[in-house]
């Protein structure tokens, strides 16, 4: 990140310069510090939980022996390409877990850096969902890829819809986005119960006693690249979702609309005053932000994750969208950031839930409401990055000497 | 000097990493009496004020409140000791009733509920008898600003303050309203209150004030009684005869008109009109100096000719293209520069680096950007030969703006407006905040520029860069242009005219 | 801003009364327009709800050009839902009307008010203080199961009713120790304290109960009976239970705590102009602690009530509060932070369940759409387009005390 530019050298700079600086540099190298001790923090808080509860420190420790191979992510040690392997048909499920967590962390993560917080990605999520449901049911005798490009593309649009309208609220009349996004989230639970329930419009055709959508066709199913048959495989959405996390970084960082999403996002003041447009950016931001959202549960229904139907029965168990928060927060809602956290999170869903659901070192049905917990953790910890900054700082001012005083100038700004 | 002195504070000492706010401030206050602290903004006079009321924590010095050594560490303290603080923002809370916000803290009680009744009596009798006319079941969000004032002076005396500070109190009234503050602060003065009134508006200062202390860069110049002191004599000792920073510059040769103002009005964010009727020119080749007291519209002029604040009526022109319905987009491709006044709030994205930050206008245009896709490294090389060229010092193109000091993030900000070209550059306080070789750099510069052809509006609340840098000097006060000068004219007949004080002129 | 605004609608306010009143008859002839329909009235021909709700309509219209905007479309709506209500109402079958619109409507909207109400007057309590409160939700779903346990492990309701509290208010100290002290962003904070409320409850769930229904025979939340027989009265609020007799009592005490004592007076305070607070003497953040304490407390007491109280028959189910604790929310945003607007509010969507509920005999389908209603209702409120719902100005800024 450092230029060797003329003059003295940033790390000098950085060094003896303001007080704002050294702030800076601190939450810099908090962006790394505080993710990692957040989630040990995470783990060993909950690990004393399973330990008191199972009164052994033992099971503690082999509980999470359990999720990090149920993640499959003792496949390293023995690689092989094989499904019939069980660590690597483990670690494809991490992967498909991981493929909808990316989008649904790149999806806070944009709105993030435009200075908002788009609480409602599991709304957008099911709008996605359910669009992508309903082109997939229909259009059957549509070519393949036609049909699975008319899937995604307009399964993509409708959540960016649905969240540009906590966009405009806050654009038009202030509304604040947290309010207006947990207001779409519960619509769209609500909608997404009706839809795929008992006499709702796509409900399947068969079973009417059954309240659970009809089957995408299977043109528009997304092709697996790593799978047996039989079992669900690893589809092209793995694909879709990093090359989600590439565009996430260079619509960023590589264009005029990112320029102005991060520019708002850190000073709509400066941003105004640079000729930007405040409330288009809003606008803008909460629909991108949407779409990668939709974008997840569009090839959630077409990769087969759900059966390539949904259910009602489903809806309150659909939990990524708000999970998404949590790997966003992780990733410091950056897209490596991000990537890293949707993995993290991958694993452990899938790990807590293959891996102790299918061994008796605890119960099993303790392990998904182990996950939750330290997901709690997680996001609460996060959070309070003064906290974990305090602690990271004062074993730094153990060894160096105190700082000088900061320069005259600014503290007169005032 | 012996006589029944309520307040003393005596060598009072407060430094700012980097800065001496008070330095040796001393300054009494007699019981009964209105004493005025004058000076310029920045003089130290709300720090020593602070100091007193417990919000700041002094480095030096003593405080004796009648007789007896003091030391508040908190506003608290301070209130129950008697002080009383009116600050220049209120601590009102608009949707609660005068009542309510005055008995705030100490409420009256009728076992476990509020006694509206009491509150309501209590605070009506206390508006009866100082004559503050303010009902007290009204919500404070429905009166004016004026009766505002009065609740934050009835909240200190509810309080049974016996001396009371008012920070620039006539800021925000009217005339009519600041009349009827000082009949109000006499009756208060016979009830045997002691007052300091701080301000830096030499008429109402001698109007109202027992005994005046000037401040200025933090030192006690001197304590006057107002009986036989003048505006002239006032604004000197405010004003100061320290040595100007002097910068060569040639005669401008002014040449087309590049910015053209008439008569233009512009209300704030409040809906309160703060620019009335302005109307100016500024030339190619000349820097026109704004002076005018904090508060004057100066910010509301500077938003209106930038795009980023409505015009209510009137025009501005750049170089023949009005700017009427503009928003900042197009004040800027009219060929706008513009350092602002607050560079970390509004001129840079301190989390951004100086590359970007350099980008901020043009991030849209070749050769930052081609259709809508960015090409960092042209930014980059851009930001290379401007931080070269302005000499920008702690940190290359990549570096982060807000790891710079305030001079260099000044100078980034200067580097960014006039590598724009523009025809017409408004400075706001270009050198706020920052050291002498900053300072100079900036001055020299904006010389260099104006003998460029840019038209420049230098608009700054430091009357020695006013004078020195500018070919001619606009006088503001509440929104009007009350002086043009462009010879010889001397900083007391500027300063006069800056404080409302043209009666005086005339005398 | 404001300042002039009021003072250019002063004048205005006479009429405004008068609206007011209009407004007020609009929604109630609204409300009448369905009522002719359906028992006991049970006209069966389609003009009496259309004319009424026409001029439920009208009288509305009216409201909102005299400047009440709120109420003047509250009553339009209510005129539009009363004729279609009604239409609908004369077409369906009289059997079928009898089952859906009976007595047990009025006491079924009570119950499932009744949590709502005390989530929403936590939440209110949480933010007049300044500290937005997105954990209700987790601090309700706390409720209902350390509830239970409590009344299963006690062998008293009461005992259950202490438990919720307890931990209602410890869940809630943790999170404002979050938001207060270390000024973590509080909409993240009460995310988190969500997450972790359902691994908690779920956890111990099943470690303390292996997932299965928690044991018949568990004490209940009694009701109370102060009106019997087989009358209308008797049955539609005859006979609550506890905690909606409670729920009733809460917002007499929350109105008069919040406005008519001093320690209101100096929560409104603290959520409007902390710093003001803090000159004369208010300890900013011992009052907002209070207050984000008595949140959980409250929110927990609605959380028992899913469980312990007559709809939950004593069992605890994985994340039973389904998002009602975010409806607590939007009650209280929809009646725009005050006691007896979240009470309003609550009863509004409470009543929404229950007929969605009994409209299971005309489409289990229609019934699930109806659960949208409270959360497009706040949609519409906080977009302004019946009035402006308005925040306490500091609500969800952390205090730094100088």
């Amino acid at each position: 990140m450092t230029d060797p530019g003329p003059s003295p050298p940033p790390e000098q700079a950085a060094e003896t310069g303001t007080l704002a600086a050294r702030i800076a540099l601190k939450q810099r190298a908090g962006g790394i510090v505080v993710p990692i001790f957040t989630v040990i923090f995470a783990l060993v808080m909950s690990g004393i939980v399973v330990a008191a509860t199972q009164h052994s420190v033992h099971t503690a420790l082999l509980v999470y022996k359990e999720i990090f191979d149920g993640a499959g992510l003792n496949w390293i040690f023995h690689p092989t390409t094989s499904l019939l392997d069980i660590n690597a048909y483990n670690l494809s499920q991490t992967l498909l877990q991981t493929s909808t967590l990316i989008l649904t962390g790149l999806s806070v993560a944009f709105a993030f850096r435009c200075g908002m917080f788009n609480i409602g990605g599991q709304g957008q999520y099911f709008v996605g969902l359910i669009v992508a449901n309903w082109l997939g049911v229909n259009f059957a005798g549509m070519n393949p890829f036609a049909h699975i490009l008319l899937c995604i593309v307009a399964g993509t649009l409708a959540a960016a819809a649905y969240a540009g309208i906590a966009g405009v609220l806050k654009a038009t009349v202030g509304a604040h986005e947290v309010i207006s996004t947990i207001m779409l989230n519960w619509i769209a639970f609500w909608l997404a119960s009706w839809l795929f329930g008992d006499g709702g419009p796509l409900q399947n055709s068969t079973q009417p006693t059954v309240p659970v959508s009809n089957q995408v066709s299977p043109g528009a199913r997304l092709p697996d690249f790593w799978g047996v048959q039989g079992f669900q495989g690893v589809h092209i959405g793995l694909f879709i979702a990093l090359a989600a996390v590439v565009v996430f970084w260079v619509l960023l960082n590589r264009t005029t609309v990112g320029y102005e999403v991060r520019a708002v996002g850190f000073n709509p003041d400066a941003a105004a005053y640079g000729g930007i447009s405040v409330k288009k950016n809003f606008i803008r931001a909460m629909a991108i932000s949407g779409a990668f959202a939709g974008l997840a549960g569009a090839i959630d229904m077409l990769g087969g994750t759900t059966n390539y139907q949904f259910g009602q029965l489903d809806v309150p168990f659909s939990q990524v969208g708000f999970i998404g928060i949590a790997v966003a927060l992780l990733g410091r809602n950056t897209a490596v950031g991000t990537l890293f956290g949707a993995l993290l999170f991958g694993g452990l869903l899938y790990g807590s839930f293959h891996g102790l659901g299918s061994s008796s070192v605890i119960d099993p049905q303790l392990a998904g409401n182990l996950t939750y917990i330290i997901q709690g953790l997680i996001v609460l910890f996060i959070g309070a990055d003064v906290l974990i900054l305090y602690v990271w700082n004062s074993r730094k001012k153990l060894r160096r000497p105190p700082a000088k005083p900061a320069k005259p100038a600014e503290a007169t700004a005032a | 000097m012996a006589d029944d002195l309520v307040l003393e504070m005596r060598d009072i000492r407060k430094e700012f990493p980097g800065v001496v706010a008070n330095d040796e401030v001393s300054f009494d206050v007699r019981r009964g009496e209105v004493h005025a602290l004058l000076g310029e903004n920045g003089a130290g006079k709300s720090t020593l004020m602070n100091i007193l009321y417990g919000l700041y924590k002094p480095d030096g010095g003593e405080i004796r409140l009648g007789g007896k050594p003091v030391s508040f560490s908190s506003a608290r303290e301070a209130i129950e000791a008697g002080i009383g603080m009116v600050h220049q923002h209120f601590m009102l809370i608009p949707v609660m009733t005068v009542a309510e916000n005055i008995v705030l803290g100490t409420e009256p009680r009728k076992g476990v509920l509020l006694d509206e009744a009491v509150a309501d009596r209590r605070v009506a009798d206390m508006a009866k008898t100082f004559r503050f006319e303010v009902d007290p079941e009204a919500r404070v969000e429905d009166i004016s600003v004026g009766q505002q004032q009065r609740v934050e002076i009835m909240k200190a005396l509810y309080r049974n303050a016996d001396l009371l500070i008012l920070d620039e109190p006539t800021a925000v009234l009217t005339p009519q309203e600041a009349s009827d503050l000082f009949e109000i602060l006499r009756t208060l003065q016979r009830e045997g209150l002691s007052i300091i009134f701080i301000s830096h508006k030499l008429n109402e200062v001698l109007e109202i004030a027992d005994r005046i202390t000037v401040l200025r860069r933090g030192k006690t110049i001197e304590t006057v009684p107002a009986q036989g002191a003048t505006e002239a004599l006032l604004a000197r000792a405010m004003v100061g005869r320290d040595v100007l920073l002097r910068v060569e510059k040639k005669q401008a040769e002014p040449g087309d008109v590049l910015l053209e103002v008439r008569d233009l009005h512009v209300r704030d964010d409040r809906g309160i009109e703060k620019v009335r009727g302005m109307s100016f020119d500024v030339r190619a080749g000349e820097i026109v100096g704004i002076a005018g007291v904090d508060g004057n519209g100066q910010s509301e002029l500077i938003d209106a000719l930038t795009g980023l604040q409505k015009i209510e009526s009137g025009t501005a022109m750049i170089a023949g293209r009005a700017l009427t319905h503009a928003s900042a987009r197009a004040a800027l491709d009219a060929g706008m520069g513009h350092i602002p006044e607050d560079r970390q709030r509004r001129g840079l994205v301190l989390e951004f680096s100086i590359a970007e930050n350099i980008a901020l206008h043009d991030y849209a245009k070749p050769p930052d950007a081609k259709w809508g896709w960015l090409f960092p490294n042209r930014m980059v090389q851009r930001a290379r030969t401007l931080i070269r060229e302005f000499d920008v010092r702690g940190g290359g193109p990549l570096t982060r703006a807000g790891g710079l000091s305030g001079g260099n993030q000044q100078k980034l900000v200067a580097a960014r407006e006039i590598a724009r070209d523009p025809k017409v550059l408004i400075a706001a306080q270009p050198t706020r905040g920052l050291d002498v070789g900053a300072i100079e750099y900036l001055h020299r510069r904006l010389v260099a520029e104006r003998d460029e052809g840019r038209a420049i509006l230098l608009v700054s609340l430091e009357l020695e860069e006013i004078m020195s840098l500018s070919d001619r000097i606009l006088v503001i006060y509440e929104g009007e242009v009350v002086g043009e000068h462009t010879g010889e004219v001397t900083e007391e007949q500027i300063g006069l005219e800056m404080l409302g004080g043209r009666e005086a002129e005339a005398a | 801003m404001s300042t002039w605004a009021a003072r250019l609608e002063n004048p205005l306010s006479a009429s405004l009364r008068d609206a007011r009143a209009t407004g007020a008859l609009g929604i109630f002839l609204g409300a009448l327009a369905a009522f002719l329909a359906i028992p006991p009235i049970e006209a069966r021909t389609v003009t009496w709800p259309i004319l009424v709700g026409i001029v439920a309509a009208a009288l509305g219209v009216w409201t909102v050009t005299r400047g009440r905007r709120r109420l003047g479309w509250g009553a339009v709506a209510a005129g539009v839902l009363g004729i279609g209500l009604g239409i609908l109402a004369t077409r369906s079958s009289t059997e079928n009307l009898g089952t859906a619109f009976d007595a047990t409507l009025v006491a079924q909207t009570f119950s499932f008010a009744t949590p709502l109400v005390f989530g929403a007057l936590g939440g209110m309590f949480s933010e007049r203080s300044g500290v937005v409160n997105i954990g209700l939700e987790g601090m309700m779903l706390m409720g209902a199961f350390w509830g239970v346990y409590g009344a299963d492990k006690g062998g008293s309701w009461a005992v259950g009713l202490l438990v919720a509290a307890g931990v209602g208010g410890l869940v809630a100290l943790v999170y404002a120790f979050f938001a207060i002290h270390l000024r973590s962003d509080q909409i993240v904070g009460g995310t988190g304290v969500n997450f972790l409320a359902v691994g908690i409850t779920g956890y111990f769930f099943v470690q303390l109960y292996h997932n299965n229904p928690i044991p018949n025979g568990v004490s209940l939340l009694p009701n109370i009976k102060i009106i019997s027989g087989n009358n209308f009265f008797a049955q539609a609020i005859g006979d609550l239970n506890i905690l909606t007799w409670a729920s009733f009592a809460l917002v007499i005490v929350a109105y008069v705590v919040l406005f008519k004592t001093p320690i209101g007076l100096r929560i409104r305070a603290c959520g409007e102009h902390p710093r003001a607070a803090d000159t004369v003497g208010i300890n900013v953040y011992a009052v907002r602690y209070g207050c984000v304490v008595l949140s959980g407390v409250l929110a927990a007491l609605g959380g028992i009530y899913l469980s312990e109280g007559p709809q939950g028959n004593g069992s605890f189910l994985f994340n039973m509060t389904n998002g009602r604790g975010f409806i607590a929310l939007a009650a209280m945003i929809f009646g725009n932070w005050r006691p007896a607007g979240a009470f309003g509010a609550a009863i509004l969507f409470g009543f929404s369940s229950a007929l969605a509920l009994k409209l299971q005999v005309y489409s289990g389908s229609a019934a699930t759409l109806f659960q949208i209603l409270p959360y497009v209702l706040t949609l519409i409120a906080v977009a302004g387009v019946i009035g402006r719902t308005v925040a306490p100005a500091a609500d969800g800024k952390p205090y730094v005390r100088q």
